[in-house]
C-alpha cells in the first residue's frame, strides 16, 4: 500500500487551509496586529458589579484591572466548569496565574481572553 | 510471540497516550462544536506525538532486535506507517485548534495559527512541524524520488523535530492531566533518546565492525562480489541476512564512508563474508572498482528472510529477480556445506541468458542438493511471470512456503499469483530494499 497519496494530500490540504484562514481574516478587515473591535470597550465596572455575575450561566471575572464576560467561554475551557465556577464574579488574576500546580496560563490563553473583554475595573468600590 | 503480534504491540504502545487522553476526557470537552474541535485537535496532537516518538524508537536499528518483528525491512514498514500517521495527525492538530478558535472569531483562528513571536511554546510546535515536512517529504516522494544519501541526510532532521515536538508538548501540556502528561512523555522521550543515542553514537563505536576487502570478483559487467575479512573475530550471521556496508577506499569516485544495505551472499559457515553488489546508483557504481585491501565497516546482521535457514523442513518455493538471487545463493551455499536435502523450487527471473548471475554456480549447487529444482525465467522470451508458468515448473506451489526477493513489480506479481493459488499470507516471505 502506497502512503504517498494520503500523506501528500494531507500536506497540500494543510497549506490550503492555513492560507484560507489567513486570507479570510485579512479580507474580513481585521488587522491581525490589533485585537478585534469588540475588545475596545470604554465601560468600567466596580468589583461589586462583577460580583453579581457569579454563576456559570453568567460568569464575569476581573483580571489585572480588566473585566471579562466568560459566560460563552465556560464550555470551551479545557478543564471542567466546576474549576472555573469559584472564580466567577471575583478578582481572578490569581486563578489565571496558578492553574494546575501553580503554573501560569499560556500566552495564548492570555491573548484569547481579549475576545471576552467587556471593560475596565473601576478603582471605586 | 509472532511477528504480527510484536507489530500489534508496537501500535498499541503508540496509541496508549491517545487511549489515556480519551479516558481522562471531561464532560464539557465535547459539549459544543468549538470544544469538540478543540478536543479532537488536542487528541490529534497527542496521537501524532506518540506515533512520532514510536517511529523514532523503531529507527534504532540495534542488530538482533529486528528478528522478533520479522526482520528490519518489516520493522521499517511499521516505522514508515507510524511516520505517515504522525505527519497527518500533526498537520491536523493546529488546523483543528484553529477551527475551534474560529467558532469565536476569524481573528482568534488566525492568532491560534500564528501567535506573536514571544509565544515560544507554539513556535516550537511550528518548527517541529516544518522540520517534519522537510525530512518526510522525500520519504513520501513529495517532489520525486530522492537519492538515498540525500534522503538519509534530510532524515537526520528527525532528531531536532522530535526534541522540538517534545518541548511543545511539555510546555503546553493540555493533552493529558499534568502528572500523566509528565510520566507518559518522559518515558517515551527517554526510550526515544536511548534509541537515537544508540543510532548516532554507540552504533558507530560498538555496532560497526572493521574489515578488509580481501577479494574483488566480477560476476557480471555490472555486478561485483566482494569478499570481506573481519579484522577482529568472526562475524556471526545467517543465510538471508543483510548488513550495512561503508567502504573507506580513498580512490572511490562516490560513496566514500557512506553506508548502504547489501545482502550477504556467503554461507555463514565460510570464514569470510561475501557481498554481491549491482551497479544501481552512484555509490554502488563506484564500489565496482574498489581496490583489494581497502578498509570497510559492516553493521548488522539484520533481517529474517528465512525463519529457519539451516534446513528446508517444509517444501519451499523461491522466486528471485536479478540481484535478488543473493539470499537464495547464500542459503544454497549453506545447505550444500551442511549436506542437507532441500525440497525447494527456485525460479530465477532474468532478462536473458547473459544476465543469469551466478548461473554456473547455481546449476552446480542445485544438482548437489537433493530434491532441489532450478528454473530460469527469461523475460525477453516469456514476458512477465504468470501463475501458469509457476504452476508448470512447480505444480504443488499452493502447498509451499514462498520466499520472493527482487524488484517491487516482480514481488507484487508473484505475491498476487501466490495468493490466487491459495498460499496463505503467513506462508509468504518477501525481501525488498525499496524502503521509501
Amino acid at each position: 500500500m502506497s502512503l504517498k497519496k494520503p500523506v501528500y494530500t494531507a500536506f497540500v490540504a494543510f497549506w490550503a487551509c492555513v492560507f484560507t484562514i489567513v486570507l479570510l481574516d485579512s479580507l474580513s478587515g481585521t488587522d491581525s496586529g490589533h485585537p478585534p473591535p469588540q475588545a475596545h470597550s470604554p465601560d468600567t465596572y466596580t468589583l461589586a458589579e462583577v460580583a453579581r455575575h457569579d454563576t456559570l450561566d453568567d460568569c464575569w471575572m476581573a483580571i489585572e484591572g480588566k473585566v471579562y464576560d466568560f459566560t460563552d467561554y465556560i464550555e470551551r475551557h479545557p478543564t471542567e466548569p466546576s474549576v472555573l465556577e469559584p472564580w466567577c464574579g471575583s478578582e481572578a488574576t490569581e486563578g489565571m496565574k496558578t492553574k494546575g500546580y501553580g503554573r501560569n496560563h499560556s500566552q495564548r490563553a492570555w491573548r484569547a481572553m481579549e475576545d471576552y473583554l467587556i471593560g475596565e475595573l473601576s478603582e471605586e468600590e | 510471540m509472532s511477528a504480527g503480534t510484536a507489530h500489534r504491540l508496537v501500535w498499541l504502545v503508540a496509541l496508549l497516550p491517545s487511549l489515556l487522553f480519551l479516558a481522562t476526557l471531561a464532560p464539557g470537552d465535547l459539549s459544543s462544536m468549538g470544544s469538540a474541535l478543540n478536543t479532537i485537535g488536542r487528541l490529534a496532537g497527542v496521537a501524532g506525538l506518540a506515533m512520532l516518538l514510536m517511529a523514532a524508537i523503531l529507527s534504532a536499528r540495534i542488530p538482533g532486535v529486528d528478528r522478533p518483528f520479522g526482520g528490519l525491512t518489516r520493522l521499517w514498514r511499521t516505522h514508515h506507517f507510524l511516520g505517515a500517521g504522525s505527519l497527518i495527525l500533526l498537520l491536523a492538530h493546529p488546523l483543528l485548534l484553529a477551527f475551534s478558535a474560529g467558532t469565536t472569531s476569524l481573528y482568534a483562528a488566525r492568532t491560534m495559527l500564528f501567535p506573536p513571536l514571544s509565544d515560544l511554546a507554539s513556535w516550537s510546535g511550528w518548527a517541529a512541524l516544518i522540520l517534519m515536512m522537510l525530512f518526510l517529504a522525500p520519504s513520501f516522494s513529495f517532489f520525486g524520488h530522492p537519492r538515498f544519501e540525500r534522503w538519509k541526510k534530510l532524515h537526520r532532521l528527525a532528531g531536532p523535530a522530535v526534541a522540538l515536538a517534545l518541548i511543545h508538548g511539555f510546555w503546553l501540556s493540555r493533552g493529558l492531566p499534568q502528572w500523566l502528561n509528565i510520566t507518559v512523555w518522559s518515558v517515551f522521550a527517554m526510550v526515544a533518546l536511548g534509541a537515537v543515542t544508540w543510532r548516532f553514537v554507540f552504533s558507530r563505536r560498538i555496532g560497526r565492525r572493521g574489515c578488509r576487502v580481501s577479494k574483488v570478483e566480477r560476476v557480471a559487467n555490472n555486478v561485483v562480489e566482494l569478499t570481506l575479512s573481519p579484522e577482529h573475530g568472526k562475524f556471526a550471521h545467517e543465510a538471508g541476512n543483510f548488513v550495512y556496508l561503508a567502504p573507506y577506499d580513498p580512490g572511490l569516485e562516490a560513496g566514500y564512508g557512506e553506508e548502504h544495505p547489501y545482502t550477504l551472499s556467503s554461507s555463514p559457515l565460510e570464514p569470510a563474508l561475501r557481498i554481491a553488489i549491482k551497479d544501481l546508483g552512484d555509490a554502488s557504481r563506484a564500489i565496482q572498482s574498489i581496490r583489494e585491501g581497502a578498509h570497510a565497516t559492516i553493521e548488522g546482521p539484520y533481517g529474517r528472510f528465512f525463519p529457519n535457514p539451516r534446513a528446508v523442513t517444509d517444501p519451499e518455493l523461491w522466486v528471485a529477480g536479478g540481484i535478488g538471487i543473493t539470499p537464495f545463493l547464500a542459503r544454497m551455499r549453506l545447505l550444500k556445506q551442511l549436506g542437507k536435502p532441500a525440497d525447494a523450487c527456485l525460479i530465477f527471473c532474468v532478462q536473458d541468458e547473459a544476465r543469469e548471475l551466478y548461473g554456473q554456480e547455481l546449476r552446480s549447487l542445485a544438482s548437489s542438493l537433493s530434491g532441489f529444482r532450478l528454473n530460469f525465467h527469461h523475460f525477453y522470451r516469456e514476458g512477465p511471470i504468470t501463475r501458469e508458468y509457476i504452476e508448470k515448473v512447480c505444480p504443488d506451489m499452493a502447498q509451499r512456503l514462498l520466499h520472493v526477493c527482487g524488484p517491487r513489480p516482480l514481488k507484487d506479481l508473484v505475491v498476487q499469483h501466490a495468493r490466487a493459488a491459495g498460499i496463505p499470507v503467513s506462508s509468504i516471505h518477501s525481501e525488498e530494499f525499496e524502503l521509501l
